[in-house]
């Protein structure tokens, strides 16, 4: 078997369709006709919780897994039945999946001696990634030597030495911890716009997928419940499952008739609209004869999210404010909980769809 | 006063297995070296004047070169092939190589002599007796061959398998994969390099196995060096004696190479060793400074 030369061009930024992938283990289905579709340059984010099949998604993609039926595109190219190796794809794993065995230098040349590119070329395009990397001095040591966002740096540059046209990550910041975290977030984003490949990013943390991405596709047992930018996710949700699973959300019951104000405290029920209620989207109003009462503060920083609960049902609200409207709001106080914007999501109480979005 | 004691009878097993494994050594280096109480090496003699032994020997070391061969060619890829796309045949391959272990040699050479009787009894110049009489040549008994590799499967087995187990395999694989290699690529470039420690390991110990194995070789009338000191013990007992000392070092200094490399030829040891020889010229840079 000669060895890989690729048929997928080298050049960055090529677009990336799903269509209509399914995929089943024996008789669980993973993935649900799946239809995505990935512009050239841009950053989509797959968000779910685990068994969701994201990574499975992308494993289809990187050649790893044959889809059940469906084909995937690259640059308008079939390459569904495209072993892996000749793809031409990148992929950071969330386990590194370093060499062991050679160097940092000669991990990130891997592919390129894959290639037979020659040892001066080679060694010319490892310094220029290891440099980009900010890993130079680290170019003569072994993986086991570095640091967990080291490794990762050099799975990175490991996976754009071969100049791919398409960068898969899979949850690669998991196993790191938050500082290292989001530089090695800014930094990949920082090379993949520098760079322009396309690249899908799998992960299951929501601030992670709304920080990076140009797009986030938000995917629950095999579907994708929504395809949007970031800002949409977060402000628009057009499911249940994505006002609950992206941000914090307080969910109430609301008189169909409502249309924003004192919000009366209720679990949503038959005959009532539920409303989904970011936290900024509530203000606390201090009110003596307010239904709820305020158990907590915790505080963040820039915010301070508050928590008050309805003692007749036990139903929370929460709300984040500014420290200074914090001060009015000490742990006792009662308030009445008005919603002074539009909510992320309405639904209401009869309409079977949910995705019915009212103007309060 | 109690830990000393303790410390004392930690060292007596340690001690007893140390006599009880040198003593026999030692005395059979005295009786060979030493003939009537004074030093001499006439007893090596045999080694230029009996030039069967050389034969023998010639004969033993390409049964075991061959052995060697045909061992890792075949079970390496097995065991990584079970590893990589059928982990539910690990169990069976598991078995299949465990089982030379309940099997007494000397019934293993029992059912290969039927087997080559059979082979010559199907008349002159028939396949079966053509193949037969081959495998059994006196020069090159490749029949020797496979059946060493089918007794040196267990433990060559246990070792290639507990290598692979250590290192991430299923991540090594497809991260070389989408770099652009093909499997075997991979298996040469990453997953070999990764194991050589077990393999290395293997290799020694089919060695040893080759060079001592004795009841299937006289069972079917082989010259190997074992054979051959047995028959000689007849005639000149000291130079047999002579003889299975250096085979015995031999083989305990193949050992001990062995437990070292499975340590010392590892990925992580050798990237250890190219660490410290860095520490250590820096070290010296800045000392000349």
């Amino acid at each position: 078997m000669t060895e890989a030369t690729t048929t997928v061009r080298e050049t960055a930024g090529n677009d990336v369709v799903f269509d209509g992938i399914t995929k089943s283990f024996g008789s669980t289905q993973v993935l649900q006709s799946i239809d995505l579709h990935i512009s050239s340059g841009e950053l989509v984010t797959v968000l779910g919780p685990s068994g969701c099949g994201k990574t499975t998604a992308l494993r289809i993609l990187a050649g790893f897994e044959k889809p059940t039926s469906g084909r995937v595109l690259v640059n308008g190219q079939d390459i569904t039945s495209v072993p892996a190796n000749r793809r031409g794809i990148g992929m950071v794993f969330q386990a590194y999946s370093l060499f062991p065995n050679l160097s940092v230098q000669e991990n990130v040349e891997y592919g390129l001696r894959v290639r037979r590119v020659n040892r001066d070329k080679r060694a010319a395009r490892a310094q220029e990634l290891l440099e980009m990397c900010g890993l130079t001095e680290f170019a003569s040591r072994y993986p086991h030597q570095l640091s967990g966002g080291q490794q990762q740096r050099v799975a990175l540059a490991r996976a754009l030495a071969i100049q791919p046209g398409v960068l898969l990550l899979d949850e690669p910041l998991s196993a790191l911890d938050a500082i290292v975290r989001s530089q090695i977030r800014e930094e990949i984003r920082r090379l993949q716009q520098q760079l322009g490949i396309t690249t899908m990013f799998v992960t299951h943390d929501q601030e992670e997928a709304l920080s990076i991405a140009d797009r986030v596709a938000v995917l629950k047992d095999g579907v994708i419940e929504q395809l949007d930018e970031p800002r949409t996710i977060y402000q628009k949700p057009s499911t249940e499952f994505v006002a609950r699973f992206v941000g914090s959300v307080t969910e109430v019951g609301v008189d169909p008739q409502y249309r924003g104000g004192a919000l009366p405290v209720q679990h949503p029920d038959a005959g009532l609209d539920t409303l989904f209620v970011r936290p900024e989207d509530i203000t606390l109003v201090p009110d003596e004869d307010g239904p709820c009462t305020v158990i907590s503060q915790i505080y963040t920083g820039e915010r301070t999210v508050v928590r008050a609960t309805n003692p007749v049902n036990d139903l929370d609200v929460t709300s984040s404010v500014s420290a200074s409207e914090a001060s009015d709001l000490t742990p006792g106080t009662r308030v009445t909980p008005q919603v002074m914007s539009t909510p992320a999501l309405r639904v209401a109480a009869h309409g079977q769809s949910p995705a019915e979005r009212v103007i309060v | 006063m109690a830990s000393v004691n303790w410390r004392y009878s930690n060292w007596l097993p340690i001690i007893a297995v140390a006599l009880y494994v040198t003593v026999p050594v030692l005395c059979s280096i005295y009786y060979a070296v030493f003939p009537g109480g004074r030093f001499s090496l006439a007893a090596y003699s045999v080694i230029t004047d009996d030039a069967s032994l050389a034969a023998a020997a010639t004969r033993t070391l390409l049964i075991a070169g061959l052995t060697i061969v045909t061992l890792v060619a075949t079970l390496v890829p097995a065991v990584l092939a079970v590893h990589l796309w059928a982990p539910r045949l690990r169990p069976v391959l598991e078995i299949l190589c465990t089982l030379p272990l309940v099997v007494p040699p000397i019934a293993l050479a029992a059912g290969v002599v039927a087997l080559l009787r059979w082979g010559a009894q199907q008349g002159r110049g028939s396949l079966a007796s053509e193949i037969s009489q081959f495998i059994q040549h006196p020069d090159l008994p490749l029949i020797l061959v496979g059946t060493y590799v089918v007794l040196c499967l267990p433990f060559t087995f246990r070792s290639i398998d507990a290598g692979l187990r250590t290192i991430p395999l299923k991540a090594m694989v497809e991260g070389s994969s989408s770099l652009g290699s093909s499997v075997w690529g991979t298996v040469w470039r990453v997953v070999i390099p990764n194991i050589r420690g077990p393999v290395l390991f293997s290799v020694f110990f089919a060695t040893a196995v080759c060079l001592g194995e004795f009841a299937i070789a006289a069972t079917l009338n082989r010259e190997t060096i074992p054979v051959w000191l047995f028959t000689v013990s007849n005639t000149n007992f000291r130079a047999s004696i002579a003889i299975a000392v250096l085979l015995n070092l031999s083989t305990w200094i193949l050992l001990l190479v062995a437990t070292l490399s499975a340590g010392r030829f590892s990925a992580l040891g050798k990237a250890k060793r190219k660490a410290a020889a860095l520490d250590e010229a820096t070290t010296l840079e800045k000392e000349a400074h």
